[in-house]
Protein backbone atom coordinates (compact mmCIF):
# COMPACT_ATOMS: atom_id res chain seq x y z
CA UNK A 1 0.00 0.00 0.00
CA UNK A 2 3.06 2.75 0.65
CA UNK A 3 4.45 1.54 -3.10
CA UNK A 4 4.18 4.23 -4.97
CA UNK A 5 4.30 3.27 -8.88
CA UNK A 6 5.77 5.21 -11.44
CA UNK A 7 3.99 6.16 -14.51
CA UNK A 8 3.94 8.27 -17.77
CA UNK A 9 1.64 10.63 -18.34
CA UNK A 10 -0.40 10.84 -21.07
CA UNK A 11 -2.99 12.79 -21.56
CA UNK A 12 -4.49 15.00 -18.94
CA UNK A 13 -8.44 16.09 -18.62
CA UNK A 14 -8.45 18.97 -15.82
CA UNK A 15 -6.74 17.04 -12.27
CA UNK A 16 -7.14 13.41 -14.03
CA UNK A 17 -4.67 11.89 -16.50
CA UNK A 18 -4.24 9.06 -18.41
CA UNK A 19 -0.88 7.10 -17.28
CA UNK A 20 0.92 4.27 -18.08
CA UNK A 21 3.27 1.62 -16.78
CA UNK A 22 4.48 -0.62 -18.49
CA UNK A 23 1.37 -1.03 -20.75
CA UNK A 24 -1.15 -0.83 -18.42
CA UNK A 25 -2.88 2.45 -18.16
CA UNK A 26 -5.43 3.86 -15.10
CA UNK A 27 -6.98 6.86 -14.02
CA UNK A 28 -4.97 9.52 -11.69
CA UNK A 29 -5.53 12.19 -9.86
CA UNK A 30 -2.84 14.99 -9.87
CA UNK A 31 -4.86 17.14 -7.86
CA UNK A 32 -2.25 16.80 -5.29
CA UNK A 33 0.92 18.05 -8.38
CA UNK A 34 -1.78 20.94 -9.26
CA UNK A 35 1.16 23.94 -9.05
CA UNK A 36 3.83 21.68 -10.72
CA UNK A 37 2.91 22.03 -14.79
CA UNK A 38 3.01 18.88 -15.02
CA UNK A 39 2.29 17.71 -18.95
CA UNK A 40 1.93 14.62 -21.19
CA UNK A 41 4.88 12.83 -21.23
CA UNK A 42 6.12 13.22 -17.80
CA UNK A 43 6.47 11.13 -15.32
CA UNK A 44 4.78 10.84 -11.62
CA UNK A 45 5.27 8.64 -8.88
CA UNK A 46 1.75 7.33 -8.35
CA UNK A 47 0.35 6.06 -5.18
CA UNK A 48 -3.04 4.49 -4.28
CA UNK A 49 -4.30 6.44 -7.29
CA UNK A 50 -2.85 9.88 -6.37
CA UNK A 51 0.54 10.77 -8.18
CA UNK A 52 2.61 12.66 -5.20
CA UNK A 53 5.41 13.80 -7.01
CA UNK A 54 7.43 14.20 -10.51
CA UNK A 55 10.28 11.96 -11.08
CA UNK A 56 12.65 11.62 -14.04
CA UNK A 57 12.33 8.98 -16.52
CA UNK A 58 15.52 7.19 -15.47
CA UNK A 59 14.34 7.04 -11.97
CA UNK A 60 11.02 5.45 -13.28
CA UNK A 61 13.25 2.83 -15.79
CA UNK A 62 15.22 2.06 -12.34
CA UNK A 63 12.16 1.08 -10.16
CA UNK A 64 9.93 -0.50 -13.15
CA UNK A 65 12.51 -3.04 -13.09
CA UNK A 66 12.78 -3.89 -9.63
CA UNK A 67 8.81 -4.08 -9.60
CA UNK A 68 9.48 -6.64 -12.76
CA UNK A 69 11.83 -8.63 -10.16
CA UNK A 70 9.50 -8.12 -7.35
CA UNK A 71 6.21 -9.43 -9.15
CA UNK A 72 8.29 -12.73 -11.13
CA UNK A 73 9.15 -13.57 -7.24
CA UNK A 74 5.79 -12.84 -6.08
CA UNK A 75 4.36 -15.37 -8.84
CA UNK A 76 6.48 -18.09 -7.77
CA UNK A 77 4.87 -17.51 -3.93
CA UNK A 78 1.08 -17.57 -5.01
CA UNK B 1 22.61 -3.38 -10.92
CA UNK B 2 25.86 -1.62 -11.28
CA UNK B 3 24.82 0.99 -9.13
CA UNK B 4 24.01 -1.54 -6.61
CA UNK B 5 27.07 -3.74 -7.15
CA UNK B 6 29.25 -0.41 -6.43
CA UNK B 7 27.58 0.47 -3.15
CA UNK B 8 28.05 -3.02 -1.82
CA UNK B 9 31.95 -2.97 -2.70
CA UNK B 10 32.12 0.08 -0.88
CA UNK B 11 30.10 -1.12 2.01
CA UNK B 12 32.46 -4.28 2.33
CA UNK B 13 35.49 -1.96 2.42
CA UNK B 14 34.48 0.13 5.62
CA UNK B 15 35.39 -1.33 9.31
CA UNK B 16 31.99 -2.02 10.21
CA UNK B 17 30.90 -2.47 13.49
CA UNK B 18 29.82 -5.97 14.38
CA UNK B 19 26.29 -6.03 15.17
CA UNK B 20 25.30 -2.86 13.86
CA UNK B 21 21.29 -2.67 13.84
CA UNK B 22 19.90 -0.53 10.63
CA UNK B 23 16.14 -0.93 10.97
CA UNK B 24 13.47 0.37 8.27
CA UNK B 25 10.32 1.89 8.97
CA UNK B 26 8.87 0.99 5.78
CA UNK B 27 6.73 -2.41 3.91
CA UNK B 28 8.41 -0.81 0.38
CA UNK B 29 11.78 -0.89 1.69
CA UNK B 30 11.47 -4.30 3.30
CA UNK B 31 10.30 -5.66 0.08
CA UNK B 32 13.20 -4.53 -1.92
CA UNK B 33 15.61 -5.44 0.82
CA UNK B 34 14.02 -8.90 1.21
CA UNK B 35 13.91 -9.78 -2.46
CA UNK B 36 17.00 -8.24 -3.60
CA UNK B 37 19.03 -10.39 -1.00
CA UNK B 38 20.61 -7.89 0.81
CA UNK B 39 20.89 -9.54 3.53
CA UNK B 40 22.90 -12.05 2.10
CA UNK B 41 24.83 -10.05 -0.01
CA UNK B 42 26.12 -7.51 2.95
CA UNK B 43 28.71 -8.50 5.67
CA UNK B 44 27.18 -10.58 8.07
CA UNK B 45 27.87 -7.50 11.11
CA UNK B 46 25.17 -5.54 9.59
CA UNK B 47 21.78 -6.59 10.91
CA UNK B 48 18.67 -5.36 8.98
CA UNK B 49 15.78 -4.79 10.96
CA UNK B 50 11.52 -4.23 9.40
CA UNK B 51 10.24 -2.26 12.11
CA UNK B 52 6.80 -0.74 12.32
CA UNK B 53 6.69 -0.12 8.50
CA UNK B 54 3.40 -1.80 8.03
CA UNK B 55 0.20 0.38 8.74
CA UNK B 56 -2.59 -2.57 8.18
CA UNK B 57 -0.54 -4.53 10.83
CA UNK B 58 -0.49 -1.32 13.54
CA UNK B 59 -4.31 -0.77 12.54
CA UNK B 60 -6.08 -0.69 15.53
CA UNK B 61 -7.70 -4.22 16.09
CA UNK B 62 -10.81 -2.36 17.53
CA UNK B 63 -11.06 -0.19 14.42
CA UNK B 64 -11.15 -3.28 12.08
CA UNK B 65 -13.98 -4.87 14.70
CA UNK B 66 -16.02 -1.49 13.82
CA UNK B 67 -15.97 -2.06 10.51
CA UNK B 68 -17.02 -5.21 10.43
CA UNK B 69 -19.86 -4.26 12.51
CA UNK B 70 -20.77 -1.30 10.11
CA UNK B 71 -20.94 -3.94 7.47
CA UNK B 72 -22.57 -5.93 9.21
CA UNK B 73 -25.30 -4.27 11.29
CA UNK B 74 -24.77 -1.00 10.41
CA UNK B 75 -26.26 -1.77 6.72
CA UNK B 76 -23.42 0.71 5.51
CA UNK B 77 -20.95 -0.42 2.41
CA UNK B 78 -17.57 -0.76 3.85
CA UNK B 79 -15.04 0.26 1.11
CA UNK B 80 -11.36 -0.22 2.15
CA UNK B 81 -7.56 -1.11 1.03
CA UNK B 82 -7.66 -4.97 0.06
CA UNK B 83 -4.91 -5.71 2.38
CA UNK B 84 -7.40 -4.86 5.34
CA UNK B 85 -9.93 -7.78 4.14
CA UNK B 86 -8.26 -10.81 5.67
CA UNK B 87 -6.62 -9.15 9.03
CA UNK B 88 -8.58 -11.08 12.08
CA UNK B 89 -9.92 -9.73 15.03
CA UNK B 90 -10.27 -10.78 18.39
CA UNK B 91 -13.20 -12.76 18.97
CA UNK B 92 -13.80 -16.75 19.38
CA UNK B 93 -13.79 -18.92 16.15
CA UNK B 94 -17.73 -19.19 15.45
CA UNK B 95 -17.63 -15.51 15.54
CA UNK B 96 -17.30 -13.39 12.13
CA UNK B 97 -13.38 -12.31 13.08
CA UNK B 98 -12.50 -10.45 9.50
CA UNK B 99 -14.03 -8.04 6.79
CA UNK B 100 -13.97 -10.80 4.30
CA UNK B 101 -15.67 -13.16 6.79
CA UNK B 102 -18.23 -10.09 6.98
CA UNK B 103 -18.68 -9.76 3.07
CA UNK B 104 -19.29 -14.22 2.96
CA UNK B 105 -21.95 -13.47 5.40
CA UNK B 106 -24.00 -10.80 3.60
CA UNK B 107 -21.92 -7.39 4.43
CA UNK B 108 -21.55 -5.02 1.54
CA UNK B 109 -17.56 -4.97 1.72
CA UNK B 110 -15.31 -3.45 -1.46
CA UNK B 111 -11.63 -3.96 -1.66
CA UNK B 112 -10.41 -0.84 -3.55
CA UNK B 113 -6.95 0.69 -4.40
CA UNK B 114 -7.56 4.21 -4.41
CA UNK B 115 -9.52 6.40 -2.20
CA UNK B 116 -10.96 8.13 -5.46
CA UNK B 117 -13.33 4.51 -5.97
CA UNK B 118 -14.67 5.10 -2.18
CA UNK B 119 -16.17 8.18 -3.59
CA UNK B 120 -17.44 6.24 -6.68
CA UNK B 121 -19.11 3.92 -4.64
CA UNK B 122 -20.82 6.36 -2.96
CA UNK B 123 -21.91 8.47 -6.14
CA UNK B 124 -23.65 4.99 -7.27
CA UNK B 125 -25.30 4.06 -3.87
CA UNK B 126 -28.41 6.16 -4.07
CA UNK B 127 -28.04 7.59 -0.32
CA UNK B 128 -27.05 4.41 0.68
CA UNK B 129 -23.97 5.40 3.91
CA UNK B 130 -20.67 4.57 2.10
CA UNK B 131 -17.54 4.21 4.47
CA UNK B 132 -14.27 4.63 3.86
CA UNK B 133 -12.49 2.61 6.11
CA UNK B 134 -8.71 4.30 5.50
CA UNK B 135 -5.95 2.75 7.07
CA UNK B 136 -2.27 3.73 6.09
CA UNK B 137 0.77 6.19 7.04
CA UNK B 138 0.93 9.89 5.40
CA UNK B 139 1.63 8.34 1.51
CA UNK B 140 -1.67 7.38 1.87
CA UNK B 141 -3.22 9.96 4.02
CA UNK B 142 -2.54 12.42 1.94
CA UNK B 143 -4.62 11.01 -0.89
CA UNK B 144 -7.38 10.84 1.48
CA UNK B 145 -6.98 14.16 2.26
CA UNK B 146 -7.09 15.15 -1.14
CA UNK B 147 -9.83 13.48 -1.52
CA UNK B 148 -11.63 15.27 1.31
CA UNK B 149 -10.65 18.10 -0.24
CA UNK B 150 -12.37 17.65 -3.62
CA UNK B 151 -15.24 17.17 -1.92
CA UNK B 152 -17.36 14.20 -0.08
CA UNK B 153 -20.41 12.91 -1.15
CA UNK B 154 -22.88 13.31 1.47
CA UNK B 155 -22.86 9.85 2.07
CA UNK B 156 -19.44 9.27 2.21
CA UNK B 157 -18.18 8.78 5.86
CA UNK B 158 -15.02 8.35 6.71
CA UNK B 159 -13.16 5.90 9.49
CA UNK B 160 -10.20 7.17 9.93
CA UNK B 161 -7.08 5.06 11.56
CA UNK B 162 -4.35 6.78 10.04
CA UNK B 163 -0.77 7.19 11.49
CA UNK B 164 2.40 9.23 11.33
CA UNK B 165 5.41 7.15 11.21
CA UNK B 166 7.63 9.28 12.86
CA UNK B 167 6.33 9.42 16.31
CA UNK B 168 6.81 5.03 16.49
CA UNK B 169 10.28 5.95 15.92
CA UNK B 170 10.46 8.07 18.30
CA UNK B 171 8.92 5.58 20.61
CA UNK B 172 11.59 2.70 19.59
CA UNK B 173 14.49 5.47 20.03
CA UNK B 174 12.85 6.81 23.99
CA UNK B 175 12.41 2.88 25.07
CA UNK B 176 14.38 1.24 27.18
CA UNK B 177 15.11 -2.05 25.33
CA UNK B 178 16.25 0.39 22.20
CA UNK B 179 16.23 -1.72 18.83
CA UNK B 180 17.97 0.27 16.94
CA UNK B 181 21.46 1.70 15.80
CA UNK B 182 20.59 3.97 13.08
CA UNK B 183 17.40 4.20 10.73
CA UNK B 184 16.77 4.37 6.51
CA UNK B 185 13.95 6.51 6.56
CA UNK B 186 11.06 6.07 4.22
CA UNK B 187 11.32 7.39 0.75
CA UNK B 188 7.89 8.44 -0.32
CA UNK B 189 6.89 9.14 3.38
CA UNK B 190 9.26 12.29 2.77
CA UNK B 191 8.24 13.05 -0.42
CA UNK B 192 5.25 13.41 1.03
CA UNK B 193 6.20 15.20 4.11
CA UNK B 194 9.68 16.74 3.44
CA UNK B 195 12.93 14.92 4.21
CA UNK B 196 13.05 17.37 7.46
CA UNK B 197 10.83 15.20 9.85
CA UNK B 198 13.62 12.61 10.41
CA UNK B 199 16.08 14.85 11.31
CA UNK B 200 15.16 14.09 15.01
CA UNK B 201 16.86 11.36 14.99
CA UNK B 202 20.50 13.03 14.57
CA UNK B 203 19.53 16.16 16.59
CA UNK B 204 17.89 14.36 19.15
CA UNK B 205 19.42 11.03 19.39
CA UNK B 206 22.75 11.18 18.36
CA UNK B 207 22.21 8.23 16.03
CA UNK B 208 22.52 8.15 11.86
CA UNK B 209 19.72 8.77 9.44
CA UNK B 210 19.45 8.03 5.56
CA UNK B 211 16.48 8.47 3.37
CA UNK B 212 16.27 5.88 1.01
CA UNK B 213 14.29 5.53 -2.25
CA UNK B 214 13.10 1.80 -3.14
CA UNK B 215 16.11 0.54 -5.69
CA UNK B 216 18.23 -1.99 -4.35
CA UNK B 217 21.15 0.75 -5.06
CA UNK B 218 18.98 3.64 -3.12
CA UNK B 219 18.69 1.51 -0.06
CA UNK B 220 22.79 0.38 0.06
CA UNK B 221 23.57 3.97 -0.72
CA UNK B 222 21.39 4.97 2.22
CA UNK B 223 22.87 1.22 4.28
CA UNK B 224 26.55 2.97 3.43
CA UNK B 225 25.87 6.33 4.75
CA UNK B 226 24.26 5.35 7.86
CA UNK B 227 27.71 3.34 8.54
CA UNK B 228 29.80 6.06 7.80
CA UNK B 229 27.68 8.39 9.68
CA UNK B 230 28.50 5.53 12.73
CA UNK B 231 31.85 5.75 12.22
CA UNK B 232 32.60 9.19 11.94
CA UNK B 233 30.38 9.53 15.10
CA UNK B 234 28.78 12.27 12.89
CA UNK B 235 25.10 11.64 13.05
CA UNK B 236 22.99 13.83 10.08
CA UNK B 237 20.20 13.44 8.30
CA UNK B 238 21.48 12.08 4.64
CA UNK B 239 18.48 12.80 1.80
CA UNK B 240 19.52 9.48 -0.53
CA UNK B 241 16.60 9.61 -2.75
CA UNK B 242 16.54 13.38 -3.49
CA UNK B 243 15.54 12.00 -6.52
CA UNK B 244 11.47 12.38 -5.05
CA UNK B 245 12.45 13.57 -1.63
CA UNK B 246 12.47 17.18 -2.14
CA UNK B 247 12.42 19.84 0.86
CA UNK B 248 9.17 20.39 2.11
CA UNK B 249 8.04 17.14 0.40
CA UNK B 250 4.96 17.55 -1.26
CA UNK B 251 3.76 21.66 -0.16
CA UNK B 252 -0.19 20.54 -1.87
CA UNK B 253 -0.18 17.35 -0.20
CA UNK B 254 1.03 18.82 3.29
CA UNK B 255 -1.74 21.58 2.66
CA UNK B 256 -4.47 18.87 2.28
CA UNK B 257 -3.69 17.04 5.02
CA UNK B 258 -3.43 20.04 7.45
CA UNK B 259 -6.54 21.07 6.39
CA UNK B 260 -8.39 17.91 6.82
CA UNK B 261 -6.98 15.98 9.73
CA UNK B 262 -5.91 16.99 13.25
CA UNK B 263 -2.63 15.42 14.85
CA UNK B 264 -3.72 13.31 17.85
CA UNK B 265 -2.89 10.52 20.64
CA UNK B 266 -3.56 7.16 18.99
CA UNK B 267 -3.68 3.36 19.40
CA UNK B 268 -1.42 1.27 17.25
CA UNK B 269 -1.80 -2.46 17.28
CA UNK B 270 0.68 -4.41 19.34
CA UNK B 271 2.43 -1.33 20.44
CA UNK B 272 -0.36 0.58 22.50
CA UNK B 273 -1.13 4.45 22.40
CA UNK B 274 1.21 6.85 20.74
CA UNK B 275 0.73 10.90 21.29
CA UNK B 276 0.38 12.39 18.13
CA UNK B 277 0.65 9.46 16.20
CA UNK B 278 -2.94 9.59 14.70
CA UNK B 279 -5.05 11.18 12.12
CA UNK B 280 -8.41 12.56 12.91
CA UNK B 281 -10.83 13.95 10.72
CA UNK B 282 -11.22 18.04 11.82
CA UNK B 283 -14.22 19.50 13.06
CA UNK B 284 -15.15 20.83 9.66
CA UNK B 285 -15.43 17.18 8.35
CA UNK B 286 -17.62 16.25 11.43
CA UNK B 287 -20.58 15.32 9.22
CA UNK B 288 -18.49 13.02 7.36
CA UNK B 289 -16.60 11.35 10.26
CA UNK B 290 -17.80 7.69 10.80
CA UNK B 291 -16.64 8.00 14.11
CA UNK B 292 -19.49 10.39 15.02
CA UNK B 293 -21.98 9.37 12.71
CA UNK B 294 -21.95 5.42 13.72
CA UNK B 295 -21.35 5.49 17.12
CA UNK B 296 -23.24 2.71 18.50
CA UNK B 297 -20.38 0.48 16.69
CA UNK B 298 -17.98 1.53 18.26
CA UNK B 299 -14.96 -1.39 19.71
CA UNK B 300 -17.01 -1.75 23.07
CA UNK B 301 -15.95 -4.16 26.02
CA UNK B 302 -14.43 -6.81 24.70
CA UNK B 303 -11.94 -9.80 25.88
CA UNK B 304 -8.30 -8.63 24.05
CA UNK B 305 -10.03 -5.41 22.10
CA UNK B 306 -7.01 -4.05 20.86
CA UNK B 307 -4.28 -6.74 20.69
CA UNK B 308 -2.46 -8.60 18.64
CA UNK B 309 -4.27 -12.47 17.99
CA UNK B 310 -3.64 -15.00 20.86
CA UNK B 311 0.17 -17.12 20.67
CA UNK B 312 0.81 -14.89 17.67
CA UNK B 313 4.41 -12.41 18.01
CA UNK B 314 3.35 -9.95 15.47
CA UNK B 315 3.80 -7.42 18.82
CA UNK B 316 7.42 -7.59 18.86
CA UNK B 317 8.06 -8.13 15.26
CA UNK B 318 6.40 -4.96 14.53
CA UNK B 319 8.45 -3.79 17.08
CA UNK B 320 11.50 -4.97 15.37
CA UNK B 321 12.67 -6.73 18.73
CA UNK B 322 12.64 -10.20 16.61
CA UNK B 323 13.00 -10.99 13.27
CA UNK B 324 10.24 -12.83 11.80
CA UNK B 325 11.50 -16.08 11.44
CA UNK B 326 11.65 -15.68 15.35
CA UNK B 327 8.20 -15.55 16.20
CA UNK B 328 6.92 -19.17 17.41
CA UNK B 329 4.60 -19.71 14.69
CA UNK B 330 6.35 -18.31 11.88
CA UNK B 331 5.64 -20.99 8.93
CA UNK B 332 3.85 -23.21 11.40
CA UNK B 333 0.60 -22.24 11.27
CA UNK B 334 0.96 -18.82 10.30
CA UNK B 335 1.58 -18.81 6.63
CA UNK B 336 0.09 -16.79 3.82
CA UNK B 337 -2.26 -19.13 3.03
CA UNK B 338 -3.65 -19.16 6.55
CA UNK B 339 -2.06 -16.30 8.37
CA UNK B 340 -2.69 -15.96 11.97
CA UNK B 341 -1.42 -12.18 12.42
CA UNK B 342 -1.40 -9.72 10.59
CA UNK B 343 2.41 -9.11 9.69
CA UNK B 344 1.66 -12.60 7.92
CA UNK B 345 -1.64 -10.91 5.95
CA UNK B 346 -0.66 -7.58 4.95
CA UNK B 347 1.68 -7.05 1.37
CA UNK B 348 3.60 -5.00 3.94
CA UNK B 349 4.47 -7.02 6.65
CA UNK B 350 7.56 -7.87 7.54
CA UNK B 351 6.20 -11.93 8.15
CA UNK B 352 4.44 -11.81 4.83
CA UNK B 353 7.52 -10.21 2.84
CA UNK B 354 9.81 -13.18 4.54
CA UNK B 355 8.30 -15.87 3.25
CA UNK B 356 7.52 -14.27 -0.35
CA UNK B 357 11.36 -14.35 -0.20
CA UNK B 358 12.04 -17.64 0.77
CA UNK B 359 12.86 -17.72 4.67
CA UNK B 360 11.78 -20.56 6.21
CA UNK B 361 12.25 -21.06 10.09
CA UNK B 362 15.71 -21.95 10.82
CA UNK B 363 16.92 -21.15 7.58
CA UNK B 364 19.24 -18.37 6.49
CA UNK B 365 17.87 -15.20 6.36
CA UNK B 366 17.23 -13.32 2.90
Amino acid sequence: MCLAVPMQIIRLDGFSARCAARGVEREVSLFMLQDEGVVPGDFVLVHVGYAIQKISREDAEATWELFDQILAAGDADA
Amino acid sequence: MSDARLWLERIRELPIPDGIRIMNVCGGHERSISMAGLRTALPPAIRLIPGPGCPVCICPEEDIYQAIRLGLEGDAVVATFGDMLRVPVNLGRQAVRSLEQAKAAGADIRPIASPIEARIIAEKAAGKPVVLFAVGFETTMAPVAALMAEGLPDNLYILCSGRLTWPAVRLLLDSDECVLDALVAPGHVATVMGPEEWGFVADDYRLPVAIAGFTPASLLRAIHSTIVQWLEETPRLDNCYPEAVKPGGNPKAREFLNRSFDVTAGNWRGIGPIAASAYALKPEFAAHDARLHFPDYDAGDRRHAGEMPAGCDCARVVLGRIQPDECRIYGKPCTPRSPVGPCMVSDEGACRIWWAAGVRKDSAAA
